[in-house]
């Protein structure tokens, strides 16, 4: 029994390939992010285990706050405990530590590695102590004045800059022109993770990155014979309250796994990606399996007549899913460490430069992407392969027929309840008003997904009668042929789809989702804001613009109300996350908020303003106390003072500029908004505050018809990642799709050479198999883009609550998207048809 | 065209010196050797011969399905081996028609679309009116919408056959119409190719191992080892049997 089985395979080398191919892809993704991921890691393991290895104890703030975004922050220390350190008996050397935001700007003025595009650019002071100094001077000497900076290599290289050149730099404390007195590298890195670094005399970066009298950290190097642990006892002996004491050990330990944590929502969204297209390869695999059972329904049967048990024919089949899936294991676990690669290039191509080092593939990698290969190939096949068992002996005798019209009941029905099902979640969530439309709404999307799946055979037929027959009125005799082809197997035909439906319902409901968010993006705004100009910082939450940017706004005499926009990190109510602080009286007047209660009169700097959503869930109503925690100043008591509406600027809450003063070290302006004193031009109000704007020349001044166009277009920039993913899903169906039809035209030898023989010309051979294709893609793209259509719009109506407001189907997007997907059917047509075409016609009549 | 004509008027189709190789080398089979001859225009031929003499591979070549290794072949005086692919499969299309022996048709198909079919293919207007001569000739009229599927095996050769003479080919090539056929059903498909010559003048060369089949053509032409090795004009079944015998067969 299993030398048949391995004599098939052999016999189908080609098809096996191309079936591997379908969870290849699949495969290879998952393989590929768990390769860089580990990638990543070991190198940054490495990095930091290297950078940390001559502290022996760190003295940090006790209070952290951990954000989704960014580095978790922290309380600073003392700078007088530095000395207080030096004098104890085990420590060796010590030495603050200041780390913050500084932006160089190149020759041209423009920003060197805008932390917009993801890698931040930071500034440190230069440490003194070797042992505890992670860089490597390459040129010139350290900083040892006010105006001087030493810079990272990859600045120095793309900006063109040289020890004794003088530099630009944008901190806190506004531009800055520094003489460069060194280079550095970073554990041999020109610029390790793309991040640029600025590093100064130390009472310059207390002043430009950090806060005067304090450090972010303090590190420690023992003494001859001193124990780390010792040294740790004898600092915490004289710490004040509100900083800890950390080994050299657990210090490196922590800082290494802040990178992972940074890193798993990169990898989530790797593996979602390699999950999709996993699921959709399955498809692939299920219907190849469904056509080679077919195929060989004869030759089963001979089987079963002579003696081979239904297990052992269920058997044959699994086993051959078996070394396919591990066909597809090892060559997408291959393919992956090359995807890994190419990740790794692009990143760098993006400025986020990763240290070097072969990648790296440990066991865990490789047995996932095997196992995984494996099951779901077996998995996809279990189906078929019990199809094959059934097969009975006698139908080796008989003679075996490629049409397969009649549909199960069975499989309508079961359709028809689960899309049923699925609807009516969805409409309970849309209409039923429950707590939790959303959640209602996402399962109804999916298990009509399901259904639609299940539904997808009994629509094959009306689809393919309809748009095929009009293509086949309009483009004779081979697109009719292509029709009939397409309806033979409807089953067949809608399996092959449901792939490229899938692909194309995720591409839909994306744009849509995106196309709506933008669009009620733009009407929040345009509702909410009512000022004229914007200054954007072009930096996201990582430094920005000093409040003196804001101050000389408001005082020039075309502008009336300004209010700057800062974010910090806080732990609201205990939860960790960020507060938006704004100049409450001027914003209430630049922005319709919709206060509902209280007022912004008398907005001060205890007071806190929430959303009306958050008063309702946490049951907070005016005059309720809040606690709120800052790494600064630690827990501090706010008093709701103000219920709102809409949430487009001010988010979830807010408190008021003069409280983030009074609990940050450092100020920064992402935005500001600003609006023109009556009678004022546009045109000259913006030209002034685009003069004093003009030494940030990352930050950009926008109308307001401008600014909601770059919030919204912040929604492309995801889109396109989304995009570029959702790629990989489509290719794997084209490769589906080019599967099934060179399984049926391997069936349909014979009647193709009849064909020729009768007079089909090769031009009409290809035309027909391409007809049937776009066919066949077509439906997968109709049905994916209905399906995506629905649940765009139930998702984005469940969400009208969350800001939700328009509802919009981009048509010509979507209509891209179908062409796009035609396209597909063509391009999956060209190998089979080829094939067809070039089909030896007499030896094609002669096969039975 | 220097052979000599036993053809009462014109010539529908022509081998000159057709000589066909399969393989090279020690294996290589002369499926035709250097043989000639003529099929004139309203004549119904018989081909007969021992397995394996050829007859396939000449009817091949004769269509355009099959190219010569050397020698020619004419169409109503146009040298196939002149073509290329593209004409070859207009020349298929247009001039000359072909029943196998069997799986004719096209599964997806209806009878009347079968029939049809070389001409839709072609893409021009056709002569509707022949093609329900045809139709009503063969006696398909209430079988037009059926499938292959759903037809007999003598229905679906008539249709084969309808589907040869509908774009009136200069010569319908027909390689054993009855091997899969009963005996009565055979008849008939006989009868009316008999017909479609008579009534007609449609040119008919057919294949077949069946004296009685071969008796229903005006002249049976022997084939043995790629070669033509007699000849008989006027056959009946106890002539060509008797032949056949002497032959070797
Ligand atoms: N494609 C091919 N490759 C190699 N040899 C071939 C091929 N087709 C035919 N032959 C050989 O050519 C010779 C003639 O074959 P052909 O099919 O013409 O015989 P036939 O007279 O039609 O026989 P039958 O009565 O069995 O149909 C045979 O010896 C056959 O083996
Ligand atoms: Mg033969």
């Amino acid at each position: 029994m299993f030398r048949t089985t391995f004599k098939n395979l052999r016999a189908r080398k080609r098809r096996l390939l191309t079936t591997a191919l379908a969870v290849t892809i699949g495969v290879a993704f998952m393989a590929g992010t768990l390769v860089i991921a580990d990638t990543i890691s070991r190198t940054f393991d490495d990095l930091f285990a290297d950078a940390t290895e001559g502290i022996d104890a760190a003295v940090r703030g006790s209070q952290s706050i951990d954000v989704d975004f960014g580095p978790e922050a922290r309380n600073p220390v003392p700078e007088t405990l530095v000395a207080q350190i030096a004098e104890l008996d085990g420590a060796a050397a010590v030495e603050g530590q200041v780390s913050g935001y500084a932006q160089f700007l190149d020759k041209d003025d423009e920003p060197v590695g805008n932390p917009g595009t993801g890698a931040p650019t930071l500034g440190f002071n230069w440490n003194e102590v070797p042992e505890l100094n992670p860089f490597e001077l390459t040129d010139g000497g350290p900083p040892s004045g006010a105006g001087e900076v030493v810079i990272d290599r990859g600045t120095a290289r793309d900006g063109g800059f040289a020890v004794g050149d003088t530099i630009a730099v944008l901190t806190q404390a506004g531009r800055g022109d520094f003489t460069v007195t060194g280079i550095v590298t970073f554990g041999g890195q020109d610029r390790p993770a793309g991040a640029t670094t600025a590093l100064f005399e130390t009472t310059t970066a207390q002043d430009l990155v950090g806060e005067p009298g304090t450090f972010q950290e303090i590190a420690v190097v023992a003494g001859e014979g001193v124990s780390e642990e010792d040294l740790v006892t004898q600092i915490q002996a004289i710490a004040p309250a509100g900083v800890e004491v950390l080994t050299g050990e657990q210090y490196t330990e922590d800082s290494q796994n802040q990178v992972q944590e940074g890193l798993s929502f990169f990898n989530t969204f790797l593996l979602v990606f390699a999950g999709i297209a996993l699921f959709v390869g399955s498809f692939i695999i299920y219907n190849t399996f469904n056509i080679l059972v077919a195929q060989r329904t004869g030759e089963l049967g001979l089987l079963r007549a002579l003696g081979a048990s239904r297990r052992q024919v269920f058997g044959s089949v699994i086993l051959e899913a078996t070394i396919v899936g591990v066909i597809a294991g090892v060559i997408g676990l291959v393919l992956g460490i090359g995807l890994a690669s190419l990740l790794k290039l692009a990143m760098a191509g993006l400025g986020i430069e990763l240290p070097g080092g072969a990648p790296v593939v440990t066991v865990r990698t490789a047995i996932t992407a095997l196992a995984t290969g494996m099951v779901i190939t077996v998995l996809a096949a279990l189906v078929p392969a019990r199809r094959a068992g059934a097969v009975p002996p006698l139908v080796a005798l008989r003679q075996r027929s490629v049409e397969d019209r009649a549909l199960p009941r069975r499989r309508t029905i079961a359709g028809g309840v689960v899309t049923a099902i699925g609807l009516a979640s969805l409409g309970y969530g849309l209409w039923g008003e429950p707590g939790n439309a959303i959640q209602f709404v996402g399962l109804g999307a999916l298990v009509t997904f399901i259904g639609v799946a299940l539904l997808a055979p009994v629509l094959a037929s009306p689809f393919v009668k309809g748009v095929g027959g009009l293509i086949a009125k309009l483009r004779g005799t081979p697109a009719a042929l292509a029709e009939k082809n397409a309806l033979r197997n409807p089953r067949r035909t809608s399996a092959t789809a449901s792939a490229l439906m899938i692909g194309v319902g995720l591409v839909g409901f994306i744009t849509i989702f995106a196309a709506s968010t933008k669009a009620s993006i733009d009407k929040t705004i345009d509702d909410a804001f009512t000022g004229d100009l914007v200054v954007a910082s072009g930096t996201f939450g990582f430094g920005g613009l000093p409040p003196e940017v804001a101050d000389e706004i408001a005082a020039l005499p075309e502008i009336d109300l300004v209010s700057g926009m800062r974010f910090g990190p806080a732990r609201v109510d205990g939860e960790d996350t960020g507060v938006v602080a704004v100049n409450t009286d001027q914003m209430a007047r630049l922005a319709d908020i919709g206060i509902s209660e209280g007022s912004a009169d008398d907005f001060g700097v205890s007071s806190f303003g929430i959303h009306e959503d958050v008063a309702e869930e946490k049951g907070w109503e005016l005059g309720t106390p809040v606690t709120i925690e800052f790494v600064d100043t630690g827990a501090q008591t706010f008093t709701v003072d103000v219920i709102y509406s809409e949430n487009a600027l001010a988010g979830p809450w807010f408190i008021d500029t003069a409280a983030f003063e009074a609990n940050y070290a450092q100020q920064f302006d992402a935005q500001i908004y600003a609006s023109l004193t009556e009678g004022a031009s546009l045109a000259k109000a913006r030209e002034s505050v685009e003069e004093i704007v003009d030494p940030y020349p990352a930050a950009e001044v926008q109308d307001q018809e401008e600014y909601t166009e770059a919030t919204a277009g912040q929604i492309d920039q995801l889109l396109g990642l989304v995009y570029l993913l959702l790629v990989f899903a489509v290719i794997i169906a084209v490769i589906g799709i080019s599967n099934t039809l060179a399984l049926s035209i391997y069936e349909r030898t014979h009647e193709l050479g009849l064909l020729r023989a009768v007079g089909m010309t090769r031009q009409q051979m290809r035309s027909s198999i391409r007809w049937e294709s776009v066919m066949i893609a077509l439906f997968g793209t109709i049905l994916g883009l209905t399906v995506g259509l629905v649940f765009g719009w139930a998702v984005v109506s469940a969400l009208a609550d969350e800001g939700f407001s328009v509802f919009q189907a981009p048509v010509s997007q979507l209509v891209v998207i179908a062409l796009l997907a035609a396209l597909a059917g063509v391009i999956a047509s060209l190998r089979p048809a080829r094939r067809a075409a070039k089909l030896d016609m007499l030896e094609a009549i002669m096969t039975e | 065209m220097t052979a000599a004509t036993t053809a009462p008027t014109s010539i529908a189709a022509q081998a000159v010196h057709a000589t066909k190789v399969y393989g090279s080398g020690d294996t290589a089979v002369r499926a035709l050797d250097d043989l000639s001859a003529e099929f004139g225009t309203g004549q119904y031929s018989a081909i007969m011969g021992p397995s394996g003499s050829g007859k396939s591979t000449l009817m091949h070549c004769m269509a355009g399905l099959d190219t010569l290794t050397d020698g020619q072949v004419f169409i109503g005086g146009t040298d196939l081996s002149e073509l290329s692919e593209k004409e070859l499969t207009q020349l298929r299309r247009e001039k000359v028609g072909f029943v196998f022996q069997a799986f004719n048709l096209v599964p997806t198909l209806d009878a009347q679309e079968n029939i049809t079919l070389p001409m839709d293919l072609g893409g021009s207007a056709y002569d509707d009116g022949w093609v329900d001569t045809v139709i009503d000739t063969v006696g398909l009229r209430d079988r037009l919408e059926h499938r292959p599927a759903e037809l007999s095996g003598g229905q679906q050769q008539r249709v084969a056959v309808a589907r040869a003479m509908a774009s009136r080919p200069e010569i319908i090539f027909a390689d054993e119409p009855t091997g899969n056929l009963d005996s009565k059903t055979g008849h008939e498909i006989l009868d009316f190719m008999r017909s479609a010559v008579d009534d007609f003048g449609q040119t008919i060369v057919m294949v077949t191992h069946d004296p009685m089949a071969a008796s229903y053509s005006d002249r049976v032409v022997f084939l043995a080892d790629g070669r033509i090795v007699d000849e008989m004009l006027e056959p009946t079944a106890e002539r060509v049997l008797d032949k056949m015998k002497q032959l070797g067969e």
